[in-house]
């Protein structure tokens, strides 16, 4: 297999991203968050993805910062917090924001422990699957002494607890995908032996959706969570117009009354 | 006040609303949210309404828009946001300022802007054997009516993502576990236990329920500092009604409160 830090395969309108540092349980050193924000870019362009899934090569989806990062702190002779913050702006975060502009079904195949920045990342995309045996956990600050970044304090309340994110928050401990399923942090949890078939079956979906739509409903719910109930109102309506106005609805409702399956085109 | 499309009546201090279409599962026709705006609207100046209760004639609550009358016009694609603006968000809107509790008895299948009707409530009772269902991206549309809005306060982001995107059913139990909802219960036993949530509601101290609602919502987009302030101006009118004065005394002689709602 290819030494490569990510790995990308597009087929049949999924782009398969594998993120393929296991000795190190894909941990996010430079070169790697570098590739993820390249490809978070080639798919959001290319028209022939539909759907992506991000997932970890051997035992980890993604353990967090990379130990060579902290190793580089020690010696830097510089301030460390300045460092931790300049990586941020530099690699971090745009790769994060370019995940975050990808106009398609995003689907974490989480196949083992996401940790530190490792959770942000999972949970940055719209459908978490999760592999029983896998778990997440928010190392920053108890094990650390930081917080918790790279969107991890944004996404973790949005799981819908206030007070599930600021016991993870504060306490690191690890939150079994079973856990995390039964409390909505992630959509769903299967057994390990049929994460495959479970992520098969939803990117092959996605490939042959709406995609126009599935683009407008992620920027609707990302909007949503500082609007006000007037606002999103708005903005309903005008996607919905949008919407509306697309091939693939058109072939919706054509399907819907002859009582057939849509062929979406994904416009 | 008579509507085409749904029944209004007020008995007991209840107003009950029926979305009456019930050979298409209840589903939104031409200008039926304005019907339930107003039938709202009637309810909430009428002193004798404490609580709003909304369910379906039939077997479905409300299956979202008709698609036989709103789907694209053979003449060039119809605007679908602009019935949104006229009819759709006017009637969520007129649901979120009510003063009064509003109660949705979800007997049946709940898909769609009826979905988006069901979570505009307060509160949600649904028989087990009902659906929730985000269906509108199997047509390639995408969640209308303040769905975007309700739904990832009420179930989370991831949840909510899975609802919009995937459009599969969840069942009542899973809505309730979810916190979708506030309660499922079995087919025969919705009447009844809908039944005492209207009458606890339509006894209770009118003015006080009416700006608890108005409450949690704000606090969605207010600081904790803000909220404060909010509570405390709330307290200020809720302490002033004749009702908090009988719920002290009957605290105090160790009796149910009567309240009156004013």
């Amino acid at each position: 297999m290819s030494d490569e830090p990510l790995l990308v395969d597009v087929r049949e309108g999924v782009a398969w991203l594998t993120m393929n540092r296991p000795k190190v349980l894909n941990g996010l050193d430079s070169a790697l968050t570098r590739a993820l924000w390249h490809a978070f870019e080639s798919v959001e362009e290319d028209p022939a993805v539909r759907a992506v899934v991000l997932t970890g090569n051997g035992r980890a989806f993604n353990a967090g910062a990379d130990i060579s990062l902290l190793q580089k702190l020690a010696t830097s002779g510089e301030r460390p917090g300045e460092v931790v913050a300049r990586a941020m702006d530099a690699e971090f975060n745009p790769m994060m924001r370019a995940l975050g502009a990808i106009r398609k079904p995003v689907i974490a195949r989480v196949n083992g422990p996401a940790a530190g920045g490792g959770a942000s990342l999972a949970l940055a995309c719209d459908i978490v699957v999760a592999a029983r045996s896998a778990y997440f956990q928010l190392t920053f600050g108890p094990n650390l002494g930081i917080v918790p970044d790279i969107g991890g304090s944004w996404l973790f309340p949005r799981g819908g607890s206030r007070a599930r994110a600021l016991g993870l928050s504060l306490t690191a401990e690890r939150l079994s995908a079973p856990d995390a399923a039964a409390c909505g942090l992630i959509w769903s949890c299967v057994a390990d032996d049929l994460l495959d078939a479970e992520v098969g079956k939803l990117a092959k979906r996605f490939a042959s959706g709406p995609t126009l739509a599935y683009g407008l409903i992620k920027e609707l719910l990302d909007e949503s969570a500082t609007n006000s109930l007037d606002h999103q109102l708005r903005l309903e309506r005008d996607f919905q117009r949008a919407a509306g106005s697309s091939a693939d609805f058109a072939e919706g409702v054509a399907a819907f009354l002859g009582k057939r399956q849509p062929v979406f085109k994904g416009r | 006040m008579s509507y085409k499309h749904i029944l209004a009546e007020h008995r007991d201090g209840v107003c009950r609303i029926t979305l009456n279409r019930p050979e298409r599962l209840n589903a939104f026709a031409g200008m039926m949210p304005l019907e339930i705006k107003a039938a709202i609207e009637t309810a909430e100046h009428d002193p004798e309404v404490r609580v709003i209760a909304i369910t379906g004639a039939g077997r479905g609550f409300c299956a979202g828009a008709d698609l036989d009358s709103s789907g694209p016009k053979k003449d060039g694609p119809r605007d679908a946001g602009s019935v949104l603006e006229t009819a759709y968000n006017p009637m969520i809107k007129a649901m979120r300022d009510c003063r009064k509790p509003m109660v949705a008895v979800v007997n049946g299948p709940c898909a769609g802007a009826g979905m988006s009707l069901a979570l505009a409530c307060d509160i949600i009772i649904a028989a087990k054997s009902a659906i929730f269902m985000q269906a509108f991206c199997n047509i390639g549309l995408v969640p209308d009516a303040g769905s975007t809005w309700y739904l990832p306060r009420q179930i989370g982001r991831a949840r909510a993502l899975g609802m919009a995107l995937l459009g599969g059913k969840v069942t009542a139990d899973e809505a309730a576990d979810w916190g979708m909802i506030w309660k499922a219960v079995d087919d025969d036993r919705l009447q009844a236990e809908s039944e005492a949530i209207l009458t606890k509601l339509a006894s209770g101290p009118t003015v006080g329920l009416g700006l608890i609602r108005r409450a949690i919502h704000a606090s969605f987009g207010n600081r904790l500092s803000d909220q404060l302030d909010l509570e405390r101006d709330s307290q200020r009118i809720a302490g002033s009604t004749a009702d908090f004065a009988e719920g002290v005394s009957a605290f105090l002689q160790k009796r149910q409160a009567r309240f009156r709602g004013a």
